[in-house]
């Protein structure tokens, strides 16, 4: 009888081990779960506004993106679409990324820059830059995260 | 970086240290049970106990510290959970392994001394990442000609079997395990590199699909289906994490439907596995004999388990690989089973989470693979094991014993360790979080769906699936547990078992009644009152309830037998065998007032103690010395129904002349004499208790054939006996034999010597007792314990005269003797019939002797023995 009873004490020890086990894991795991999937998808791209400078008319045209990334350049497929023979097919690339925007040059002919410098590799830009493809003029706002 | 490391609750190496400790001490317990289990078994600590496994248990512990303290310093801050998931899951494995076979256990303990190796010395090279990405093809095509190689050169290391194995001189490993990692790898770095530019799902997918189309055409070739299958599902459930198209994944169900569709036609392999999960009952000693003894594993746990090293898993076929799970859920019950999914659930949703944070594609859709590779291929054999999927034969990862399986689990656990540091760049964006809530949701879901399921077949299902006759658990509890013996009416000791626990024995004292104790054998099963009185002689009946489940509960076997005390008595019983002795045929002698069987014989028999020797010629024997012919024998009554004939005969016969006209009878097929000689001078008397055919006839043409059917059924022949043997049932004549055919034996009437016997009592006492075998059980709180027995009934018999016996009285004996004859074709039997005359002052008896191809002189002389005996 004693080595029963003594066996089922362990017995009922191991079964309260293994719970416990997972009981503190699964807690804190579900809790950071959460926590997780919510700031991944809460993660918000302030919102950029883009003001194509153009010199023949005094109007500038506006665009505003929620969205990650913006492709500038000639073709219709890009979110801004300069018809400037300066500027290239696919020019260059605005991309949100660790919290800050980019400029990217995709290999255009004539070059972009950034508040007149050449982009060479990804430069972080800011609001009030300004931003050269080829003949064309981008007046930059960025509007602050709260 | 604060942002999001203040969502930790603790730091990662103390909760990773913790964990390990939690995951520690209850293997530490686990081992310390398995060590105490041989204790347990015997009830004492006087027994050799179990150490050899903690060779298992210190491996794992050096090894988990070891590479908890290489994380430490190599990784930085890591998933915590991981390892310790793993390395539970891991050592609980080992240790099982090593409960089932020490000698695996030892190359189990090797194989997971070289998967810590791995783990320790591989999070030093945080390059293997890149590394693994920029030479995809090359791993891919490595993995392919490894698995082609199999083709050619595939073994199997233990014997017969699917040649899935390479390798020689002992060591051996499996190459489709690798593969699907290399798969994987391959998958995550060409979706990352295309998926961005990608046009279409078509273009997209197109190589993909050729390389997986590969790799399963090689696997369903080596007809490894498991790993083909999952290899489908893991592709199908990266693509859709990928690219978040529904449509992939009712492709790929509607893919897998067809192949099996199409498989069952063609091979039958694939038809045997799906048979046994539809219809495995049907097939409960072919095809679904695995499924169903696991089954049976899972309904013994119960809620509570059998406790570590307790149970009897081997009973399981290849416990220790496919059916793991089965084997750990029977030794720790649902609580168990539970504990396994949720460790399962833990390193799966851990891994969707390396993924959700994971800086880009390739690592995302690398983790999510891992983790749906781990989490889908336990769920696929664990659902296997209980029947929610047909059975794949793909190991539990971590836990199944096999070396192949168990690094490769390593190698995935070392990538996604790598994969959780934590960087200082933020997540590569989410592009929608629903195909991630749907698979760590789903998955969630087949957890529940299998612990619900485990706790259907062992609380809903248990009571059938424990009784079933193909669970041989009782052979277990015969060897441990003592067995109640069988005494006769002085206590006599009939059968015992002898020797220790653990090696307790059956021993037949008496074999010559054999055929009334039957026997218990681990090869041959239960038969006879072993059988019938299995329930008392186990202790799971008479026993109360609770001591029933304490038995159960501390150590998972069913309480003391208790002892059996029978009718029969010994004295009366060694005299009838010895006068039998040789002869073919049965006796009954029965207290007629209150149904007690005195003794019953029935020979030939056979010898239950070497029933391992004897079996094969006993079965042959054409006299079928396995037969109870007391309780079964058919034989046909003939003449011998003259005693019940006279005994009613209301007018005198004498009217129709003093001496009837004939003894013979002629019929169709020949004359028919008397069954002894009559004494002489010759009356209607002497020829009744001579069995003289041409009487009977007339005799119960007297009674009409209505009284006559009257009769049969008040003599209780319409009515089954009760006894805890196999009798024969109800016996009335069949309804358009004619008369003549009935009483001369040319029929299908057939009666055994015990119903005969119970009718004797019948008509002697004008009741009708309940003729029984048991007297009385023995519990350990009460003493013995007299078994009720109904008082006996009255039965009016019109026209009953017991004092027509009077003429048969013997000189020596203070009873009554006739004689009969019953004929089947070729085959006579000749009986004798007795009982004691209304003057004895004793219990009244009766006696029935059915004495194959015997004669009347014969069948006197042993009456003669065994009332002598009976009335001394």
């Amino acid at each position: 009888m004693i080595t029963g009873i003594v066996v089922l004490i362990l017995r009922i020890l191991l079964a309260g081990v293994l719970y416990a086990f997972l009981g503190w894991a699964l807690l804190v795991l579900w809790r950071e779960l959460n926590l997780h999937l919510q700031q991944v998808a809460r993660e918000q791209v302030p919102p950029i506004t883009l003001e194509v400078v153009t010199r023949q008319e005094g109007e500038g045209q506006h665009y505003e993106f929620g969205e990650r990334e913006i492709l500038v350049g000639r073709h219709p497929s890009c979110q801004i679409v300069l018809n400037d023979e300066t500027v290239s097919t696919r020019h260059a690339r605005l991309r949100y990324r660790d919290r800050q925007w980019w400029v990217e040059d995709l290999r255009s002919t004539n070059g972009t820059y950034l508040n007149e410098e050449r982009v060479i590799t990804p430069t972080v830009v800011v609001s009030g830059d300004t931003l050269r493809c080829g003949q064309a003029l981008l007046r930059i706002q960025i509007q602050s995260q709260e | 970086m604060n942002r999001l490391s203040s969502v930790y609750l603790f730091p990662s190496a103390t909760k990773e240290a913790r964990l390990l400790s939690l995951a520690a001490a209850f293997l530490f317990l686990y081992a310390l049970i398995l060590t105490l289990a041989p204790a347990v078994r015997v009830h004492s600590f006087q027994t050799a106990l179990n150490w050899q496994h903690w060779v298992g248990f210190g491996v794992w512990a050096v090894g988990a510290w070891w590479v908890h303290r290489n994380l430490k310093v190599w990784l930085g801050e890591h998933d915590p959970y991981l390892l310790p998931a793993a390395a539970l899951l891991s050592g609980w494995g080992l240790l099982t392994v090593w409960r089932l076979d020490a000698m695996l256990g030892w190359r189990q303990t090797l194989w997971l001394g070289l998967g810590w190796l791995i783990l320790g010395l591989g999070v030093r090279w945080p390059n293997v990442l890149l590394w693994l990405r920029r030479y995809k093809y090359l791993w891919l095509g490595l993995g392919l000609l490894l698995v082609t190689l199999t083709l050619l050169f595939g073994t199997y290391p233990g014997g017969e079997g699917p040649g899935l194995w390479l390798g020689c001189c002992g060591f051996y490993f499996q190459p489709a395990e690798p593969l699907k990692i290399f798969l994987l790898i391959y998958l995550a770095a060409y979706l990352a590199e295309r998926l961005p530019f990608s046009l279409g799902l078509a273009s997209l997918i197109a190589p993909t699909l050729v390389v997986v189309g590969i790799a399963i055409a090689l696997l369903v070739i080596q007809r490894d289906l498991g790993t083909a299958s999952l290899t489908l599902v893991l592709y199908a459930l990266v693509l859709y994490l990928a690219t978040g198209r529904r449509r992939v994944l009712l492709l790929t169900a509607g893919g897998l439907l067809l192949a099996a569709w199409l498989g069952n036609a063609a091979f039958t392999l694939i038809h045997q596995r799906l048979v046994a999960w539809w219809q495995p009952w049907s097939q409960a000693g072919g095809v679904g004999y695995q499924i169903i003894q696991s089954l049976i594993a899972v309904a013994e746990g119960g809620i509570f388990g059998t406790g570590p090293g307790l149970g009897s898993p081997s009973l399981v076929p290849v416990a220790h690989s496919d059916f793991i799970a089965v084997a750990i859920t029977e030794e720790t019950g649902l609580l168990g089973l539970g504990g396994l999914l949720g460790l399962i659930g833990v390193l799966f949703i851990r891994s969707l989470i390396v993924a959700i944070r994971a800086p880009n594609l390739y690592r995302r859709l690398l983790a999510a693979g891992l983790g749906i590779y781990l989490g889908g291929q336990s769920a696929l054999i664990v659902g296997g094991n209980l029947r929610l999927f047909p059975l794949t034969g793909v190991t539990l990862p971590f836990v199944s014993y096999g070396g192949s399986s168990l690094v490769v689990s390593y190698l995935a656990l070392l990538l996604l360790l790598h994969m959780s540091v934590w960087e200082e760049t933020t997540p590569m964006p989410l592009q929608g979080i629903v195909p991630f809530r749907i698979l760590g949701g789903g998955f969630l879901v087949v957890l529940a769906l299998l612990a619900g399921l485990g706790g259907w077949w062992a609380l809903a299902r248990g009571e059938v699936l424990r009784n079933r006759p193909d669970n041989l658990r009782w052979v277990v509890a015969e060897r441990f547990v003592q067995r109640g013996r069988l005494l006769d009416r002085q206590e006599q000791v009939l059968v015992q078992s002898e020797g220790q626990p653990g090696s307790y024995r059956r021993v037949t004292l008496y074999p010559p009644l054999a055929s009334t104790l039957g026997f218990i054998h681990p090869r041959f099963g239960k038969a006879g009152l072993e059988a019938g009185l299995d329930g008392y002689l186990r202790g799971l009946e008479g026993q109360p309830a609770w001591e029933i489940l304490l038995a159960r509960l501390l150590f998972a076997q069913p309480p003391q037998g208790l002892d059996v005390r029978l009718t029969l008595s010994l004295d009366i019983q060694r005299v009838a065998d010895v006068a039998m002795e040789g002869k073919q045929g049965a006796l009954v002698l029965l207290n007629a007032q209150n149904g007690e069987i005195l003794a019953m014989v029935s020979q030939p028999t056979y010898d239950p103690n070497r029933l391992d020797k004897g079996w094969e010629q006993w079965k042959t024997d054409p006299r079928s010395p396995l037969l109870n012919r007391a309780t079964q024998g058919q034989y046909p009554p003939g003449t011998a129904l003259t005693p019940f004939l006279w005994a009613l005969q209301a007018l005198p016969i004498e009217q129709q002349g003093q001496s009837p006209q004939s003894l013979v009878l002629q019929t169709a097929t020949g004359r028919l004499a008397c069954a002894s000689v009559p004494s002489l001078p010759v009356t209607w008397s002497s020829a009744a208790q001579a069995g003289c055919p041409w009487v009977t006839v007339a005799l119960a043409q007297n009674l009409g054939k209505e009284r006559l059917e009257a009769l049969w059924s008040v003599l209780g022949f319409g009515t089954p006996l009760n006894l805890p043997l196999p009798v024969t049932g109800a016996a009335m004549p069949p309804p358009e034999a004619s008369l003549e055919d009935l009483l001369t034996g040319e029929s299908t009437w057939y009666l055994s010597p015990l119903q005969m016997a119970q009718a004797l009592a019948i008509l002697q006492q004008g009741q009708r007792p309940e003729v029984h075998l048991v007297n009385a059980i023995k519990t350990p709180a009460q003493g013995w314990i007299v078994l009720p027995v109904n008082s006996p009934e009255k039965v009016e018999i019109a026209g009953r005269t017991v004092n027509r016996f009077a003429d048969w009285a013997r000189s020596d004996l203070p009873v009554w003797m006739a004689f009969g004859r019953g004929i089947n074709g070729e085959k006579a039997v000749a009986w004798v019939l007795a009982g004691t005359m209304p003057s004895w002052q004793g219990s009244p008896l009766v006696v029935v002797l059915a004495l194959e191809e015997g004669t009347a002189t014969e069948g006197e002389q042993i009456m003669r023995e065994v009332l002598t005996a009976a009335l001394r």
